[in-house]
């Protein structure tokens, strides 16, 4: 017991005031065990140091960590195993990738500095340690040595700092612009030596190793001289290569067996990723014993396998929701009372029930999603309320209600949400026409004056699993935001949201996100209603596939039992 | 004969002509932007406007529509921006998919439901003239669609037979191929059965009732060498016709098959492009199919003509 109490005082002794400040905070009972080591791990204190300090500084395990047991079983080596995915809706290409069906590829043969487990929890990838200054304005990434690309190429400091000009370049059209714009330019990233990457961002952010993780999917780190031929070789460093292409259909991939982690190499020997171009087909093919594995599927297409004895699901809590926007600058909703209202006529545990049978957690009209462990959790819930719906309805002068479009697309569950709103607010006798339309359509150009997503007074939009906030607090709501349906403009707001990425410790970000969102639920410019779990699919006869709510599925260490 | 089918080819190349304009001008209206598209929402307009300037959409339509045209002529179909791949190599897999499936499906349902008609014909106004045609009336009113879903339920989530999804995985056989499409193909055959053999019970029953018919059999000529030398030849040419426009529906128009087994064929091929507005794809996709279909219907034209010499004189009068 002393000689433990004496090897905590000499990390404590070494760690910066940022790691100590963390360290206390879990002492004190300010954070959980599963917090804390998930944030030691961001700070760069490295898994193993974390886990001993979690069990020398005495908390109990969280319950969650204890959930979840799916999958039970050792995999033995050998066979082929067969996961069905959505067909990527696009050319493969790490670096403009932009949807679940492409990322889940490119996780098979391409690695991140940090993976994002499915606790959200940063794990060494090919950085093996990284740290900041106090600020949390540049970060130091220590790259892991014996990383070889498939054409056997040695992995170096300088294919890290190229793959993040890359992505950080408005000129590549790179998707992960979406996560780094505002956080780290073209140039941010410089070479300290063959094995250390330093990254001098655009402002403070807590959060950037997330940014350069597996949550960010277009982060595969890539040669050098890439040149955006990624179908012809699926070049990268991970587990597998590829065995065989074929566009449309699925790929063939093989196991990489120069691969630097030995306890990671594939159990399997193939894996087959087969697409199937809709969700119906995918659990029919997977009902029907095509596949081992489905990478995800929704409540409303999927309800047969919740219930089939022969298949593990899994349920990840996750940041995946849909917004609706209400859009502030033009009548009706650019009086608040009329936003808050709206938000007090949905009856949000019918939602939950109804729509999506239990699996999500319910929205408080904020992106702070439960899953996140920055969201403050003493913000009042906001709860169906007819009666005070009606009587700002009358303060703001439309007593007798008024017709307003909701506009969405066909897709996912989005249109049965849309009906359901309708019957909520009838209660208020608030009208609305719904305009349903294909994702071309409500999409348009993307840009503001050439979308309904961007130009409607109500719409419905969905959005993916993030593993921290920032993008779903900066673009759909900063005053500059480029995807800001409802042109909520608000000073304070982007204020806070600059403290907020700002902020290194939990406390900080906490006192910020508290204030966000009792700032959002006051100002109602769109409706959070609920995120849903993330649902996956085994058969009982597999085990070792480990996927996450952001859609990555690592199929290395899956066998049949 | 050389003028009749001249004057066809000719009749032909006009009507393509105009489809090509027409869907040419149908695949502009489909909203957003192609590089938009492939940039997603957060590029600048600047590189927006370069990357459509790269593709060539940013010209007058008049010049988009010639340069299509011109390099369709001279074998070039151009390079979808979305997928980064040739047109005629995703076309060209889709078609020889669908060609798979439209070949096994007929394969099956003319031989079928030719037999089926006549038999119906020979037999009319039994009990099993009514079978066969209510039965095939009755599986032709029923959508494709739930065709494939009750065959899904029935064989491989039932039975534990046949497979949910047509595409074989790579390296198949012809055997095992045809074990992966059958379903498909039964879901067609569903839906074409009645509608053919109706036309050969209906051709069969004007050929029995016809003139020539009545006097082969007032000469004395077995049942069996009536029906073949003299019902068949002329009860099967309007069954000809509507299985020859058939084949345009077989090649790019099984969307909903396609999708339900997740078949890579022209019609999904066709969709998917529809959805992210991958132009070149769906302009020389559609353009295919009415090419398959204006070839289907000249060939029927053709054998038409050649069984019935009074279509041949007809024309050239």
């Amino acid at each position: 017991m002393k000689r433990r109490q004496e090897r905590v005082d000499a990390i404590r002794a070494r760690s910066t005031e940022r790691e100590n400040h963390l360290i206390d905070e879990y002492r004190f009972g300010k954070i959980g065990r599963r917090e804390f080591v998930r944030r030691a791990a961001v700070a760069g204190m490295g898994l193993p140091m974390a886990g001993f300090l979690a069990a020398a500084c005495g908390q109990a395990r969280d319950p969650l960590e204890q959930a979840d047991e799916a999958q039970q079983g050792a995999p033995s080596k050998g066979g082929t195993i067969r996961v069905g995915q959505q067909t990527p809706s696009g050319a493969l290409d790490p670096v403009t990738v932009n949807n679940q069906g492409g990322l889940t590829v490119l996780g098979q043969t391409g690695e991140y500095l940090i993976w994002s487990d499915r606790d959200l929890k940063p794990q060494p990838r090919l950085a093996e340690s990284w740290s900041s200054n106090d600020d949390g304005s540049v970060w130091s990434f220590k790259l892991r040595q014996g990383a070889v690309f498939h054409d056997g190429r040695t992995m170096d400091a300088e294919d890290v700092v190229t793959t993040f000009d890359r992505l950080a370049d408005p000129d590549n059209g790179s998707n992960a612009l979406s996560a780094l714009t505002g956080v780290l330019s073209k140039g941010g990233a410089k070479t300290v030596d063959a094995s250390t990457v330093e990254f001098t961002l655009d402002a403070p952010n807590g959060n950037f190793p997330f940014l350069t993780s597996s949550d960010n999917y277009n982060a595969i780190i890539l040669p050098k001289d890439y040149e955006g031929d990624w179908e012809k070789t699926f070049i990268g460093t991970g587990p597998w290569k590829l065995g065989e292409y074929r566009p449309g259909e699925g790929i063939t991939l093989l196991p990489n067996e120069q691969y630097w982690d030995p306890a990671r190499r594939p159990l399997s020997e193939k894996a087959e990723i087969v697409f199937f171009g809709n969700e119906q087909s995918l659990i029919l093919g997977f009902q029907g014993n095509q596949v081992d594995y489905v990478v995800q599927f929704s409540v409303s297409g999927g309800k047969a396998l919740l219930t089939d004895p022969t298949v593990v699901t899994t349920e990840l809590k996750s940041s995946a929701h849909r917004q609706c926007h209400l859009r502030g600058d033009i009548e009706p909703f650019n009086d608040k009372r009329i936003r808050q209202a709206v938000a007090l006529l949905v009856n949000r545990t019918n939602l939950v029930n109804g729509l999506l049978d239990t699996k999500t957690d319910i929205g408080n009209d904020s992106p702070f999603a439960p899953v996140f462990p920055s969201t403050a959790p003493d913000v009042r819930q906001r709860e169906q309320n007819v009666a005070e719906a009606k009587k700002l309805l009358e303060a703001a002068g439309v007593a007798d209600g008024f017709s307003v479009t909701l506009s969405t697309w066909q897709g996912f569950e989005m249109p049965d949400y849309a009906q359901l709103l309708q019957q909520d607010l009838r209660q208020a006798n608030i009208r609305l026409n719904l305009s349903i339309t294909d994702a071309g359509t409500y999409y348009g150009d993307a840009t503001y004056g050439n979308s309904r997503w961007l130009d409607s007074q109500m719409g419905i939009t969905e959005y993916g699993h993030r593993g921290v906030p920032n993008v779903l607090l900066g673009a759909p709501l900063l005053s500059t935001g480029t995807w800001n349906g409802a042109h909520f403009k608000n000073k304070t707001y982007d204020k806070l949201f600059a403290d907020y990425t700002a902020a290194i410790d939990l406390d900080s970000q906490r006192a910020a996100s508290k204030q966000i969102q009792e700032l959002l639920l006051d100002e109602s410019p769109i409706l959070f209603t609920y995120f849903y779990y993330f649902l996956s699919g085994a058969k009982d006869y597999v085990a070792g596939i480990d996927t996450t709510a952001m859609g990555h599925t690592d199929v290395s260490q899956a066998g049949f039992v | 004969m050389k003028r009749f089918i001249a004057t066809r080819i000719l009749l032909s190349i006009v009507t393509l002509l105009i489809l090509s304009i027409l869907v040419f001008v149908a695949s502009q209206v489909l909203p957003g932007n192609v590089a938009r598209n492939i940039l997603g929402p957060l590029a600048d307009q600047a590189s927006v406007d370069e990357l459509n300037s790269q593709l060539g959409t940013d010209r007058s339509l008049v010049v988009q529509y010639w340069d299509w045209v011109t390099g369709l002529l001279t074998g070039d179909m151009g390079t979808s921006a979305i997928q980064q791949r040739s047109v005629f190599d995703i076309i060209g897999d889709s078609v020889v998919n669908s060609a798979k499936l439209a070949l096994l499906a007929f394969l099956i349902v003319v031989p079928l439901a030719i037999l089926g008609g006549v038999y119906a014909a020979l037999k009319e106004g039994t009990l099993r003239d009514r079978t066969i045609s209510l039965g095939g009336l009755s599986a032709t009113a029923v959508p494709d669609f739930v065709w494939a879903v009750l065959l899904i339920v029935i064989f491989p989530l039932g039975l534990g037979i046949f497979k949910p999804t047509a595409t074989a995985p790579p390296g198949s056989n012809v055997f095992e191929q045809v074990y992966y499409l059958i379903l498909p193909a039964i879901c067609l055959v569903f839906v074409l059965f009645g509608y053919i053999a109706r036309m050969a019970r209906a051709g069969t029953l004007e050929a029995l009732d016809a003139d020539y018919t009545r006097t082969a059999i007032i000469k004395g000529l077995p049942q069996r060498t009536v029906v073949r030398q003299h019902v068949l030849r002329n009860s099967l040419l309007p069954t000809i016709a509507v299985v020859a426009t058939q084949i345009g529906y077989m090649i790019g128009g099984l969307v909903v098959i396609e999708l339900i087994f997740n078949y890579n064929g022209l019609g999904k091929a066709l969709f998917e492009a529809a959805q992210r507005k991958d132009i070149p794809v769906l302009q020389t996709g559609v353009l295919l199919v009415g090419v398959v279909y204006l070839v289907a219907t000249l060939a029927a034209d053709i054998l038409y003509s050649v069984l019935n010499p009074r279509v041949r004189l007809g024309s050239e009068s």
